[in-house]
């Protein structure tokens, strides 16, 4: 069985724009294209999205109150070749945090652009400082759902 | 945007715990507690939150209540993550290819309005 820490959710998808193109409508454009209203905290009164362009900068979402909820913090930022960025977008706890990492490589005229989504083995974390015994199951758990998850 | 309920029950060290003691057989209640450093009562509530995002399974044997794994709730966690960044990623796909591909010689210099009213712009 793999480790958690190796386990990773791969999506790779290729679309027809150079990478610059590709890289910019995924960050600096994601107010644009977003799913806003089904893929966020706020629901249907989140008014909208925003990535901060440059290492360290923000991704949240905005509500209709004017109210910001933090989805994560870019930590890498290469374009057109890399961005990465912390995920905990209604996570109890935010120190829990996952990884995505979404790639943009020239394939052809288009470009092939594949999204990690990896870090679950941070759920466990609170549970390996505090209760290293008895949480041999978070592993298990997980290769079940990741192995799952990339059939 | 939270994984629905399976990803927030497992989020709790306890519960882990519950689960992995369920990976060696169906087990009342009492057998559960016992090899754990909480009450009775808290595994009961454990449980209660393992059972509402379906990842145990209770039924009635005389007077006692017997657990086990239910696979039902990983696979909705599977499915939701999977379809999660599948309808993000069809929608990224739709914007960057909305605004035209890089085409050698273009045929049509005019730039299409859109119907449906004037486009919104922030301000």
């Amino acid at each position: 069985m793999p480790e958690a820490s190796a386990l990773a959710v791969r999506k790779s998808i290729t679309v027809r724009a150079a990478p610059e193109k590709a890289f910019e409508v995924f960050t600096a454009g994601i107010e644009r294209w977003w799913p806003r209203k089904t893929h966020s905290v706020s629901g249907e009164r989140t008014a909208g999205v925003t990535m901060e362009t440059r290492e360290g900068g923000r991704v949240f979402e905005t509500n209709d109150a004017g109210g910001e909820i933090e989805w994560g913090v870019v930590t890498s930022w290469e374009p057109p070749r890399q961005v990465a960025f912390t995920w905990h977008p209604g996570y109890d706890n935010p120190g829990n945090y996952t990884d995505i990492e979404v790639t943009f490589t020239a394939d052809g005229e288009g470009t092939r652009m594949e999204l990690v989504h990896t870090g679950w083995e941070r759920l466990g974390d609170e549970a390996a400082r505090s209760q290293r015994s008895y949480d041999g199951g978070w592993d298990y758990v997980l290769a079940q759902f990741v192995e799952r998850a990339n059939e | 945007m939270t994984y629905g309920p399976a990803l927030q029950a497992l989020a709790d060290p306890t519960r882990r715990a519950i689960l992995e003691r369920l990976r060696g057989g169906p087990s009342p209640v009492g057998a559960l507690a016992a090899g754990l450093p909480v009450s009775r009562p808290a595994v009961s509530q454990h449980l209660r939150v393992l059972r509402e995002a379906a990842l145990v399974a209770e039924r009635r044997e005389g007077t006692r209540n017997i657990y086990s794994l239910d696979p039902r709730g990983l696979e909705q966690l599977r499915q939701y993550i999977d379809s999660f960044w599948d309808e993000v990623l069809e929608r990224y796909k739709e914007a960057v290819e909305q605004d035209g591909p890089q085409k050698k010689e273009g045929g049509n210099h005019a730039r299409s309005k859109r119907t449906g009213g004037p486009q919104k712009h922030h301000g």
